[in-house]
């Protein structure tokens, strides 16, 4: 029993995590799926959410802080909109300069946002506690779930320890259900947005933008919009991480492993498909916990082991891009155009 | 005006990390130019050519190859002969890498070979890691003592003098090869316009080839003269240098090597003389809002003009 | 036996037939001339041929060799060279290293036919070190043509090679390409200068709409009246 009790808190861990990167899956989707951005700063963009909502909502600093400044215990969910909010703010500074570029240009300001994005939070201790990171970040009612769970364990001393156990462990079951209805309101919300003229309008510009420019659209604008977007959609993913895991620091950060699962879930799920964003997203995270596991089995050291579960993700995209660049699921009726022969 | 008396010696520094830069940028803009995609996998292909070349001197030493420094150097002929060396093999293995996966690719979409040079990135520096781990490997055990340079009072290593000689001589042929033979003309002829370099007769496979082989061979000389200066490598190496690289690239001219030159030197110098007045921290910061304020006054660059 | 034969083309960009049915062919030492309104498809006829575009349907024949769908690398080693209407200079390279590019496929020494390109646009000869995108249209119209001659091909394809020139140098570029065919060079040219153009061929082809309208010798095209009403303004 105690092994299933710990697979059953295995998948509901599981489950949460990859949820969080459907969030991420979902707006790299509004942005390359269907606008054809290439935004490789995603770790950026979902750092500056999680450490957001952990100034907003988290408490002051305390004595061992380096912090002057934030923790202002306000409410979840406004620490879930100013991340949001904080990361539309950063694409749009970054989307200004390159926009009007060839893709490379975004590319390259976007690895290099989030790289300064984590030279900040390691440097100015004033505001992010440096590498010691934030603690302490509230779960959203975790006391009085905790409270209910007591009490009913209380009331109930003879149930079967594995029972018990499970019980004990129900925030998880909670948050997976805040993760997974977010997720699910977002997934909604894009659906519509990616079929009203608005998505109509940034589909034609990944189509061919000169061809959408010609026919008295501002590309720029769309674009800006489609990357702000995008952003604010993965700053709420930073939030739920960082009132989930509970403690954050530049360290969770590494600018591009996030950002390089993001972008394998994306495509291995079919990019310019909201479900295939989503389905990406539990499927690689899948195969990277899977590979866990398997390393697990062979005399490697833990760096060893690290490099191979990269490697295998690296050869996964690469095969991916060679023998199923469409991903899992298509897209909507149109072919890919990114697949079109060059001029 | 302490900050100002240590600024020769950081122009110094930034004239060594420049050339290294340089050395780099020069790669990503020849790949760009030629096929058309900015190449996340350069820092790492620097990273591997360090490896490499530290394998094999490992190597030679084993064979009893002589190490005994030359001259004030602090490496001897078995490390030089290990660094040509790995930069043929470094070239070598990217020439592979395009075989098997950048060629297959061209027919489809800058943007899908950029997101592929990605994974190369990420698959060649975990391979790096798998083998020698994260730690620094140490190139050079030898403390060497600086000269001082009378009159101006700064201090420069042999070493250091070395990699400044590495570089020009590199820039140099690199030159001449551009400039003066005929597969290094056929190279500006297919960055100007492939169609019409095809439609000339110039077998633009060949030129693909060459191209890799000299950024590739660049990327390691790269590499091995940063593992000199810093005197250990560790499989981020490139990865740390490449934003750095990128902006000096875009700074001079996405797609013109020349420009990779200059932003190269310009990025280097930049980078170290700001430490007097920030945190050392933020170097590639610094390189990045450089790039973005060169993307708001002139997108093409220093020297850039097309695209 | 032509030198050049196209039977049946069909072919385009993607999905787009561009060109539906087209025949057409080029004896040696012949003038041909290729005239049809604006997107009749001749640009396209010209990649065709030379292997840029790959046709849906139909053969292209030179000198009893079929070269349909074959890469231009190619094509070019054959003897048969291409002048694209546009972008059709190396403009980072000087005058210079453009010819020498023309001849890249040649191993042995080429200075003496570098000469010659220089006789035929001695304009060249004195802006040779001078680079090619700082030059004017008419210039880089003759380094475009003095590249293709360099590997001293049969035939020579020319695509609107007096477009947006002055009608002096026009004029000059007409003469040229007399002069060049004088040497036994056969030419294929398309043109919306199409009165001097017909003037100067033997024959001529008419393109509308991805389809041969019209063929006949050079000087009955000019006469023809409807083709003088609809394609050479009237
Ligand atoms: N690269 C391309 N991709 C898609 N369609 C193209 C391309 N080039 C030309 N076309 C289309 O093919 C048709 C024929 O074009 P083409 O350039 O062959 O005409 P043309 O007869 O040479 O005209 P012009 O006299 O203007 O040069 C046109 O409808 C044009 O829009
Ligand atoms: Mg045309």
């Amino acid at each position: 029993m105690d092994t299933i009790v710990g697979i059953i808190n295995y998948i509901v861990f599981f489950a949460i995590t990859a949820g969080t990167y459907g969030i991420l899956s979902l707006g790299l989707n509004i942005q390359w799926g269907y606008t054809g951005l290439f935004n490789i700063g995603i770790a950026g963009f979902y750092a500056v959410g999680a450490y957001t909502a952990a100034l907003v909502s988290g408490p002051p600093p305390g004595a061992w802080d380096g912090r002057i400044f934030g923790g202002f215990e306000l409410p979840f969910l406004v620490g879930l909109l100013a991340a949001a909010v904080v990361c539309g703010i950063v694409a749009l500074l970054v989307g200004i300069p390159t926009l009007r570029l060839r893709a490379d240009y975004l590319a390259i300001a976007t690895i290099g946002i989030a790289e300064t994005i984590r030279l900040v939070l390691k440097n100015e201790s004033w505001l992010t506690n440096g590498v010691w990171g934030l603690q302490q970040i509230p779960s959203p009612l975790y006391d009085p779930i905790r409270a209910g769970v007591t009490r009913f364990l209380g009331g109930h001393p003879d149930l079967p320890p594995w029972l018990h156990d499970l019980i004990f462990k129900s925030y998880n079951w909670f948050y997976l259900l805040l993760v997974l209805g977010i997720l699910f309101i977002l997934y909604l919300i894009m659906q519509r947005l990616v079929r009203s003229p608005w998505g109509r309008a940034v589909k034609a510009i990944r189509e061919d933008e000169d061809a959408a420019a010609m026919s008295g659209k501002n590309t720029f604008s769309f674009k800006i919009q489609a990357l702000v977007l995008g952003a604010m959609i993965m700053g709420i993913g930073g939030s739920l991480y960082a009132h989930y895991a509970r403690f954050i620091s530049p360290a969770s950060f590494k600018p591009l492993y996030g950002t390089f699962l993001v972008w394998v879930m994306l495509v291995l799920g079919g990019s310019g498909n909201n479900k295939g964003a989503i389905l990406g997203s539990f499927v690689v995270w899948g195969i990277w916990a899977g590979t866990d596991f398997l390393t697990g089995y062979f005399p490697f050291t833990a760096t060893q082991a690290a490099s191979l579960r990269i490697i295998i993700i690296a050869v996964l995209l690469e095969v991916i891009l060679l023998w199923r660049p469409q991903g899992l699921l298509q897209r909507e009726k149109r072919p890919p155009t990114i697949l079109k022969k060059k001029a | 005006m302490q900050i100002l008396s240590r600024i020769p010696q950081l122009l110094i520094y930034g004239v060594i990390s420049g050339s290294i830069l340089s050395l780099g940028g020069i790669g990503v803009s020849l790949t760009y130019s030629i096929l058309g995609f900015a190449n996340f996998a350069h820092g790492d292909f620097m990273a591997l050519g360090a490896y490499i070349a530290l394998g094999l001197f490992t190597l030679t030493a084993g064979l009893g190859i002589p190490s005994t420094p030359l001259g004030p150097l602090s490496f001897g002929f078995g490390f030089i002969l290990s660094f040509i060396l790995a930069m043929g093999l470094t070239a070598l293995t990217v020439v592979l890498i395009d075989r098997f996966l950048f060629k297959r690719l061209r027919h489809t979409s800058s943007i899908i070979l950029m997101m592929s040079s990605i994974g190369v990135a990420l698959g060649l520096r975990n391979v790096l890691q798998f083998f020698w781990g994260p730690q620094p490997h140490y190139y050079i055990e030898k403390i060497q003592l600086a000269i001082v340079i009378p009159g101006v009072g700064v201090r420069i290593k042999p070493d250091q003098v070395f990699i400044i000689i590495a570089a020009i001589v590199s820039v140099g042929l690199v030159h001449y090869f551009l400039q003066h033979t005929k597969m290094g003309k056929a190279m500006r002829a297919t960055a100007d316009n492939m169609a019409l370099a095809r439609v000339t007769g110039i077998n633009t496979e060949r030129v693909i080839l060459w191209t890799w082989v000299i950024g590739a061979a660049l990327a390691a000389t790269a590499g091995i003269l940063a593992g000199i200066e810093n005197k250990f490598i560790t499989p981020e190496l490139g990865w740390q240098m490449l934003l750095s690289i990128f902006a000096s690239v875009v700074l001079g001219g996405l797609g013109n090597p020349y420009g990779a030159i200059l932003g190269g030197m310009i990025i280097g110098l930049s980078e170290e003389v700001s430490t007097a007045f920030i945190s050392t921290g933020y170097k590639p910061a610094v390189a990045f809002i450089i790039m973005i304020i060169m993307l708001l006054i002139k997108p093409t660059g220093l020297l850039g003009k097309r695209r | 036996m032509s030198l050049l034969t196209g039977e049946g083309i069909h072919s385009g960009y993607g999905d787009m037939e561009v060109l539906h049915d087209v025949s057409f062919r080029i004896e040696e030492k012949e003038i041909i001339s290729i005239i049809g309104p604006n997107g009749a498809g001749k640009s396209t006829l010209l990649k065709t041929i030379f292997g840029l575009l790959k046709p849906t349907k139909g053969s292209v024949t030179f000198k009893e060799n079929s070269i349909t769908g074959l890469a231009p690398d190619r094509i070019v080693r054959l003897g048969m060279a291409y002048v694209p209407q546009v972008e059709n200079v190396f403009p980072s390279l000087t005058a210079q290293e453009n010819l020498e590019m023309g001849a890249f496929i040649r191993k042995d020494d080429f200075s003496d036919r570098l000469e010659e390109v220089y006789e035929l646009f001695p304009l060249l000869k004195e802006r040779r070190r001078q680079r090619v995108g700082k030059m004017s249209g008419g210039e880089r119209q003759m380094v475009a043509m003095g590249r293709a001659l360099m590997l001293d091909p049969e035939l020579l394809m020319l695509d609107e090679p007096s477009a947006a020139l002055a009608p002096k140098l026009a004029e000059m570029i007409f003469e040229r390409i007399t002069a060049i065919n004088e040497t036994g060079v056969s030419i294929l040219i398309v043109e919306q200068n199409a009165k001097e153009s017909l003037k100067l061929a033997d024959r001529g082809y008419v393109l509308a709409s991805g389809q041969n309208r019209f063929e006949d010798t050079g000087e009955n095209l000019l006469a023809n009246e409807e083709i003088g009403q609809l394609y050479l303004g009237g």
